[in-house]
Order: C-alpha cells, then structure tokens, then sequence
C-alpha cells in the first residue's frame, strides 16, 4: 500500500453521498469504479456526514467526502465547490480525466488552465428539478442555475446521459450532437435471492426515494382501489430517511390504506434485490411532471425490477419506454391516473403465468442489452475516445 | 486485543477487523500491520495530509492559505461570478424548511443529493 501522498490521473466528483441505498450510490459506484479501472485508481470526492468517514483510502484509490453542515443549498453548493478546487489542486498537474455529475462539481473542474478533459455526468439538470423540490425559488434564480449548467456543459469535453431524452434536454441546452454520449444505466442479473424475512404473502413492492415526482401519492391512492384483494400488500423500500415518509404516510392513512403498507427505509442495496425479487408486482408510479418529461430521467428501479425478475407496472413516459416495453416486461399506463394503474395491476395479479412470463423477459431483456457492464464499457469508449492522441 | 477500526471497501463499507498492532498518533485510532502507514498513520489521517485543512483554525490552514495567495489563481477555480450572483433572495428559496417544504427538511441524516433516480 502506498503511504505518502498519491498523485491521481483521475477524479470523479459527485454532490451526493456515497456509499447512500440511494439509486445514484449504485450509478456512482459503477461508474467511478470504472473510471479508476482505466487510470490506475483515482480520487474519488464525494459528500459524507453521519458515520463516513472524511477520507479513505484502498490501494491506489482515494475517497474524500465533504462533510460541512451547511443547512441553505446554495451555501453549501458554493463551500462544496471550493472544497473540491482544494482536492483537485493537488493533483493538478497529474489528472487526465475528471468526471464531474452536476454543476456544483463542475465548477471547479472546468477551470480555466486546466490540462485534464471534463466528463459531465448529467443524470439531472437541476434548473429544472429543482422547480420541484423547491418550489420557492423564483424563475429568475432557477434561470441563473441554467445559465451555470449551460456555462459547466459548454466547458465540458463530454456530456454522458443515461437517456435519451435527458440527451434531448443537455442538446435543447446547447451542447453539440457530438459531444453527448448515451450511457444507459443497467443492473447486475444474479442468482434469485432468498425471501426476505417477514415478507407477506403476496405483495407490491415500490424502490426508491419519495420526492413528489416518484408518484407515492399516484399509488397510494391506486392501492385504496385494490382493497378488495385479500392479503394483498404494499411493501415500501424507501431510500431515504423515515422521516421523509410523513406526507405520503398522512395520505396513506387519510386513504385507508395505511394498514395494508409495510415500509422499509435506506436499505442496503442486496436486501432491495431481495425485496424486489419476490413480489407480485413492482411499481413505478413516475408522475407525468417536467423533471420527467422534459429533463428526463434513467429510473434505476425499472432496471432492477427486471433484472429481479418481477414484472413492472410503470408510467408510460418516454424516458421508461427506452428501458421497457409495454406489454412484454410489464404494463405501462398513463401517467398519474391511479385507476390505470390499479387496473394494470390487477390483471397481472389475475394472470399469474402471463405476469411470470413478462419477469422472464424482463430478465432476459436486461442480461442482453442493459448490464452494468455494457454500461461501462461504452464509458470506457467515451474515455477512450477523449484521451487519445494525449 | 484491539482490532483494526479502518473502514474498508468502496460500495459496501466495512472494518478491517485485523489484529491491531499500533495506535495512529494522530486521531489514536487501533491500526493493523497492513494499514499502518509511515509513522503508524491510518489510511485516513494519511489521506488527508494530502489535502490542505478546510478549517480555518488549524495551524496548518494559514501555510496553504498564503502559498496559493501567491501562487495566484489563474491556474485553479477561482469563481468570481457564479456564486456571487446569488444574492439572498436567491438563497433565501433554499433555506430547510419544515415538513411542507418538499426536500427542504434536511438534517444532518440527508443526502444533499438532488438528483434521484
């Protein structure tokens, strides 16, 4: 192991922390892996907190996470940045590639002098999604961040999107055809897990976080519509803290439903599988707002449920067409309307063999076009591409 | 006997759990024979030498502060505009708010992640 100091050819750097049992922990972790793979390790810089600790270090790789409790998010973003111009500076004058997910760490990154190439990441663009999980700010301060986005793309010798209409989105910014690179998210297909303890009988199951555009509420009240279904539950696999399940437990129980839904939170990824794996039915509710159709989004979960095996019932929205088909690995209905989907559902519940044959195809679909490690060998393409003749 | 506390792995987190045979004499820590650095420093505290402090009251801090004063910053991030444009109504919009704000109830427990999948 190498003790003084390591000067890295690599950096990836993500406002988002790692390891979390969020989706985009899964997304950082193959990516970054892969990026450090091609250079021989790398830093990566991430955010911490709670038990993390700042700085680690496994062989020929670093992990510095920024810890500082800074309660107002553009504070932070802005501590954040600087405190990324502060890891890079080290590696200055070594670094080849730094692959950068949002502007925060963009920032400092594309800096004038540099000597290394820029990969943007861009999972999200926040001008847009941040309408949503905050809805106070004001068009003008939303337009500032794009203007930000847009200067951090521009500056960027590569944008990665994990769809197409997220790629739709970065072009509709400004950024050339020929810089943007689809690298689809995928999923690890493996053996059947074991059922996991305290499992109902028959069960939904929902993966994911709860911001308002997941569709929580779009499922609740297409679960209320289920009622008549003996034994029938909905299992909830939240990524984020229990606390965050307030509103949509309020609703839960104002519906009627609140008795029939098992919640699980921050989960570690093997135990999601478990979970995904042996229910009925998994349910991606997206609802048909601006985060998803215009920005677009790569929904993890829909990857996963197949790969799990599990038919899906999901939104039909033109990001989840790209990973499914309608009909063949599940249902896909029409955005918010919790009776579509409650009829999707129910048929799948009431055509077992045909519902066993969709996971089936669901499964095989993913071993042949949407692994992880055909993601990353098109990102390692990408790399390719940008280092050569350096 | 002590046990290596060095946290281990990348994805999945975990402890080192060797027999411990130094102390790091920096956070004092248990460190094994594997992940004892040059003068017993753990992984972690031998990482962050690497790194300038970001705490302005450790004696270190003024050193790395004046050496890039004047190494100057033409070279690095040097963000003059983005940030400072803004201003507090701007950031007024993003202060933790209570439950109805939604992404806007954070603790030390959150992600500050806003992209989610």
């Amino acid at each position: 192991m190498s003790h003084g100091p390591l000067r890295h050819r690599a950096a990836y750097v993500a406002f988002d922390r790692f390891p979390s049992s969020k989706g985009s922990a899964v997304h950082i972790a193959q990516m970054a892996d892969e990026l450090f793979t091609r250079f021989g390790g790398g830093l990566l810089a991430a955010i911490g907190g709670g038990d993390l600790p700042r700085y680690q270090r496994e062989g020929t790789r670093e992990v510095a996470r920024f810890d500082a409790s800074i309660p107002n998010l553009i504070d932070r973003a802005e501590a954040f940045s600087g405190w990324v111009a502060a890891h890079l500076r080290p590696h200055w004058e070594t670094l080849e590639v730094c692959h950068v997910r949002d502007p925060w760490s963009a920032l400092p990154a594309v800096a004038d002098g540099r000597r290394h190439t820029v990969v943007y990441e861009v999972n999200g663009l926040p001008s847009i999604e941040m309408s949503h999980t905050w809805p106070w700010a004001a068009p003008a301060t939303l337009g500032k961040i794009r203007e930000l986005e847009r200067f951090c793309l521009e500056r960027s010798d590569a944008v990665v999107v994990p769809s197409r209409v997220i790629g739709e989105a970065v072009r509709g910014l400004g950024v050339p055809e020929g810089r943007i690179h689809l690298v689809p998210n995928g999923a690890d297909v493996g053996d059947r897990p074991e059922r996991p303890a305290g499992a109902p009988e028959r069960y939904l199951v929902y993966v994911g976080a709860l911001q308002p555009w997941q569709g929580l509420d779009v499922l609740m009240r297409a679960f209320a519509r289920l009622a008549d279904l003996p034994g029938l539950r909905l299992v909830v696999c939240a990524s984020v803290p229990e606390r965050r399940a307030k509103p949509v437990r309020r609703l839960a129980e104002r519906l009627g439903v609140a008795g029939r839904v098992d919640w699980r939170f921050a989960l570690p990824h093997h135990e999601v599988a478990a979970w995904l794996a042996h229910a009925e039915v998994s349910v991606a509710p997206l609802t048909g707002c601006a985060r998803n159709l215009d920005q677009g989004c790569a929904p993890l979960k829909v990857i996963e449920s197949m790969a799990a095996g599990v038919p899906v019932v999901a939104s039909d929205l033109p990001a989840v067409r790209e990973l499914m088909a309608d009909g063949r690995h599940g249902r896909l209905v029409p955005a918010d309307r919790p009776a579509e989907l409650a009829r999707a559902v129910r048929i799948l519940l009431e055509y077992p063999e045909e519902a066993a044959a969709m996971g089936r195809r669901g499964r095989a679909h993913i071993e042949e076009s949407l692994t992880w490690a055909r993601s990353r060998a098109r990102l390692a393409e990408v790399y390719r591409t940008l280092t050569r003749g350096r | 006997m002590n046990r290596c506390t060095v946290t281990t792995g990348f994805f999945v987190l975990g402890r080192c759990g060797q027999a411990a045979v130094a102390a790091c004499p920096q956070c004092g820590r248990p460190v094994c024979a594997a992940h004892a650095g040059p003068n017993a420093l753990c992984p972690e505290c031998a990482a962050a030498q690497g790194y300038r402090t970001q705490d302005p009251h450790h004696p270190g801090w003024t050193h790395g502060y004046r050496r890039d004063y004047y190494r100057g910053s033409s070279q690095t991030y040097n963000d003059g505009y983005w940030y400072s444009s803004f201003d507090e109504y701007d950031r007024g919009a993003f202060n933790p708010g209570d439950d109805y704000s939604h992404g806007g109830d954070w603790g030390p427990d959150d992600d500050t992640g806003f992209v989610d999948s």
